[in-house]
């Protein structure tokens, strides 16, 4: 294993990687209660269906019951070891933090590392106020010189690509920060986000120690961002160092309670993480740093055999890179973090089931590296669990449709001993599933790790309540759509690539959430008349599962909305009450953005066009920037076509694949931009006509439509960096 | 700052298509952040008088045309005078020039001097050419070669599998159909 730079050079290679006897004996605990806790409640559930002998489906429904079970006590002992790390006398022996001393905050950092952000469509003011407050948090650290940021583009809407271009200059204008902050643009897409980090690995990788990988809705606070780099360099053994994105920013019920249930019971979650999967820890794709060398030498994804949805490029790449770094020997390592490392979620459920359709493909692919050769053991559990963690859905429904049917061909339970066996795997689950969040609750209303004072403490249980109640109506809503995703995926109905939702403009979309969700009120209404067929006490058992398929459309459209309990004080982060100074820094940022008048919506609809047409300086910048690249042989006749229409019809008169021609091909866009201003206003689109006329008065400076005024704007640009 | 001299009186086009050029140029100029009136002023006659006397030797094109033509010209002669030595195409230095007005911040700085060849402070001159030699990190090219991943022989036979489901659709939907059938079958069995 090879070691750059002077502050590893005498440090322990292997420095990062858990000793093996300890990973072995955590290993060994772990599984050893997940185990027992899995044969114990298979045992007892087999103690009860076997009373009057095993039918065919009885062995069926306890096939099902199995995986199920495995995986309530993955759950519950991840967060039992998790709270017994946090709450233990001693610190954890293995916690990275320990690694620094107190000088190590203070010494300078000598690695170069690249903070990289992919975006594909983004909301452009997100993503580049998030960047301004990361730049600015590590200014404030005094240790920012060896970092350098790029946006790493593959947008492929006209409008945005040009948004982005002009809020990188006036970004790094506003900052100075020109020769730090850089923006790349591919022509092509290839690979998705993989690819596009790929793309940078090769163009710049060599010149960067470590590669800081964040997601369009990432924030992370400069000192969060060095002292990664700084355990980076004491633990030359770690390949990839994950931290824990809390959410932020949610403004729906459902953003808000999954914000606040990720805020109290995801620290005892990574912690017991951290404690069993030790040095082979997943990679979730951003918020985390990686070491760069061995990344390109080890971690270039081959697309897996077969077709999309199955086979071909990998989706969920970051497991896979993840295993393919503990392959190369380094350890893949979870760094717990309670603040500095936030990420936004989705808005909406429609928003959420469109995620998970995308993750539940992107594991399922998986399964084809499960046997593949080489892997370190624990990254075929890693696999398997993001495997099991959708498939898990549908083994559940298959549970509930197999108990519906043998009650309906019910045999007489008379033994003790089998109903003493139910009674208990019945408190054993229950256990299960509500012990982990009542012990991480009772730990908050002990020490306020969330909120000091008591009336936070109790709103806490308050909120945690309800959000019980809204994940146990989400739950089986969540079962039947996991499950068809997995049978699509099996059946080979592949997904696009959309760009995500992260925010709700305006209210709730009433027929999305109808025209998504009646279905699972359909199954829920059918399943209700069966049961009451088959049985009563059935349908009493099954109930809150059936009430909840059959309030799916009122419950989507209560939790997408605004109304968040925000104002009764409910569902409350730290983030919230008590907002870091990068997080503080972007919201300033965005509210006043968020005050500004705006053009027509037609003009606003295609603004980045509009400016990269019009305006002199947009489009200095764009043709610039494209000066770089070589250009494509597309015929000129062709491209005057296009540019007569664009001025003449408008860009409604262009195809995507037209503009696309149009707007990677310099002499046609400096072209277009005097055609316009020659043009008599009687040859103009109706849209060109009205731009002229009120483009001057909206673009005060035509670079901040999408950022904010920086109050303290730095003096006029003049650097010559490299 | 030279007089502002408003005659302007040309010999060819309609005084409508005129005025559209004038109303057409200040719009132009103001799209390059003058907020200076009184030299957008100067500009807009400066250039209508060039564009009058191109109008004359060629009616067939509007005045407006021809203005936003003459404007074109003189940002040509202006940025050739700037990058004079710096070796740029035509279209490069009409593009990274206007760029590089703006990065120096040229239109609140220097506006009086804007499109003025013949007076070319040290200072705008120098910032304006620091703008341009700006660029991204030199690449440094690396390979990231993807290393073939040994699926073992479970994977070799699902891959078989699900490659033949997937080229024989009518195939993959009939054993759909079997599983789904034969559960229901079965549950009907149980019923019955």
């Amino acid at each position: 294993m090879s070691v750059i730079g002077s502050q590893t050079a005498n440090i322990n290679a292997s420095a990062g990687m858990p000793p093996p006897r300890i990973a072995r004996m955590r290993r060994a605990t772990f599984f050893a209660f997940v185990g027992l806790g899995t044969i114990v409640g298979t045992w007892l559930m087999f103690t009860y269906l076997a009373e009057q002998g095993m039918r065919k489906a009885e062995w069926l429904l306890l096939a099902t019951f199995l995986p199920l079970y495995y995986q309530l006590n993955v759950g519950f002992w991840t967060a039992i070891f998790g709270m017994w790390l946090m709450n233990r006398p001693k610190p954890d022996p293995l916690n990275l933090w320990r690694t620094l001393k107190p000088e190590d905050h203070e010494a300078e950092i000598t690695a170069s590392t690249a903070i990289i952000m992919p975006v594909f469509n983004e909301d452009v003011t997100r993503v580049f106020e998030g960047l301004r407050s990361i730049y600015l948090s590590l200014e404030q650290t005094g240790h920012s010189k060896n970092f350098d940021i790029f946006i790493l583009s593959d947008s492929n809407q006209t409008s945005q690509w040009i948004e982005e271009e002009t809020a990188w200059l006036e970004l790094c204008r506003q900052l100075n920060a020109f020769g730090r902050i850089f923006y790349r643009k591919r022509r092509k897409p290839i690979n998705r986000k993989s690819g596009n980090v790929s793309d940078f690995c090769r163009r710049w990788g060599k010149r960067y120690r470590y590669m800081i990988v964040l997601d369009a809705d990432s924030l992370m606070s400069g000192g969060l961002l060095t002292s990664m780099t700084r355990i980076m360099e004491k633990n030359p053994g770690i390949g990839i160092l994950q931290t824990f994105p809390k959410q932020i920013g949610a403004e729906t019920l459902l953003g808000r309670v999954m914000q606040f249930a990720q805020s109290l019971y995801g620290p005892p979650f990574m912690d017991g993480l951290d404690y069993w999967q030790g040095g082979e820890a997943n990679f979730w794709g951003h918020n985390a740093i990686i070491r760069l060398e061995p990344f390109i030498k080890y971690c270039a994804l081959p697309p897996l055999p077969g077709k999309e949805p199955f086979g071909g490029h990998i989706l969920s790449h970051d497991f896979v890179e993840a295993a393919l770094m503990r392959k190369a020997g380094y350890a893949v390592r979870l760094l717990p973090t309670n603040r500095g490392s936030y990420e936004e979620g989705p808005p909406t459920l429609v928003d959420m089931l469109k995620r998970d359709r995308r993750w539940c493909q992107g594991n399922m692919q998986h399964f084809w590296l499960l046997f593949a050769k080489g892997w370190h053991f624990m990254s075929r559990i890693n696999f398997a669990h993001g495997i099991l963690s959708y498939v898990s859905s549908l083994l559940w429904l298959l549970f509930l449709v197999l108990s519906t049917f043998l009650a309906a061909t019910p045999v007489e339970q008379s033994s003790p001993q089998a109903m003493l066996a139910m009674r208990i795997l019945l408190g054993l689950t229950a256990m299960l599933i509500f012990l982990p969040k009542f012990a991480i609750l009772l730990d908050e209303m002990i020490t306020g790790r969330l909120h000091k004072p008591l009336k936070g403490r109790l709103l806490t249980f308050v909120s945690s309540l309800a959000d019980t109640v809204i994940f146990t109506l989400m739950a089986p809503v969540l079962m039947v759509f996991h499950s068809q995703f997995v049978v699509y995926t099996i059946l080979g109905k592949g997904v696009r690539w959309v760009t995500q939702r992260r925010r709700l403009d305006g209210r709730v979309d009433w027929a999305e959430v109808f025209f998504n969700l009646w279905p699972v009120t359909a199954i829920g209404l059918v399943w209700a008349v069966i049961a009451w067929m088959v049985s009563h006490s059935l349908l009493l058992w099954i109930s809150p599962i059936l009430c909840a398929l059959i309030l799916a459309i009122p419950m989507g459209i209560l939790i997408s909305g605004k109304r968040s309990g925000q104002r009764l004080g409910l569902f409350l982060t730290p983030e919230e009450t008590e907002p870091p100074g990068v997080l503080a820094t972007m919201n300033s940022s965005l509210a006043e953005i968020k005050g500004r008048i705006h053009l027509p919506a037609e003009l606003e609809k295609h603004h980045g066009l509009l400016q990269v047409c019009l305006d002199p300086y947009v489009n200095g910048l764009h043709v610039s920037l494209l000066r770089r690249r070589k250009s494509i042989n597309v015929s000129r006749t062709y491209l005057d076509q296009i540019a007569d229409r664009l001025v003449r019809q408008g860009p409604n008169a262009l195809t995507p694949q037209e503009m696309k021609a149009m707007i990677h091909d310099t002499e046609i866009m400096t072209d277009v931009h005097y055609r316009l201003w020659s043009a008599r206003e009687s040859d103009l689109a109706p849209f060109w006509a009205t731009a002229i006329r009120q483009y001057n008065l909206a673009a005060s400076n035509p670079f901040t439509h999408t950022l904010a005024q920086s109050p303290d704007l730095p003096a006029p640009f003049s650097s010559g960096a490299d | 700052m030279e007089a502002v001299n408003i005659q302007f009186a040309p010999e060819t086009g309609s005084e409508e298509e005129w005025n559209e050029a004038y109303a057409r140029l200040a719009d132009y100029f103001r799209s390059y952040q003058l907020h200076n009136r009184i030299r957008r002023t100067q500009l807009i006659l400066e250039t209508l008088r060039r564009a009058a006397v191109a109008h004359k030797a060629d009616p067939t094109r509007t005045p407006t045309a021809h203005s936003i033509e003459q404007a074109r010209l003189m940002m040509r002669e202006w940025l050739a005078a700037i990058y004079s030595d710096m070796n740029l195409s035509e279209s490069q230095l009409e593009a990274a020039g206007r760029l590089g007005f703006h990065l120096s911040g040229g239109p609140a700085r220097w506006p009086n001097f804007f499109l003025d060849k013949n007076n070319l402070p040290e200072d705008m001159r120098e910032a304006m050419r620091a703008a341009i030699r700006t660029s991204g990190p030199s690449m440094s090219i690396s390979k990231m070669t993807p290393r073939d991943i040994d699926l073992g022989i479970v994977s070799d036979v699902a891959e078989d599998t699900f490659d033949r489901l997937g080229r024989h659709p009518i195939l993959r939907y009939s054993i759909l159909i079997g599983i789904v059938g034969g559960v229901l079958g079965y549950l009907y069995f149980l019923l019955a």
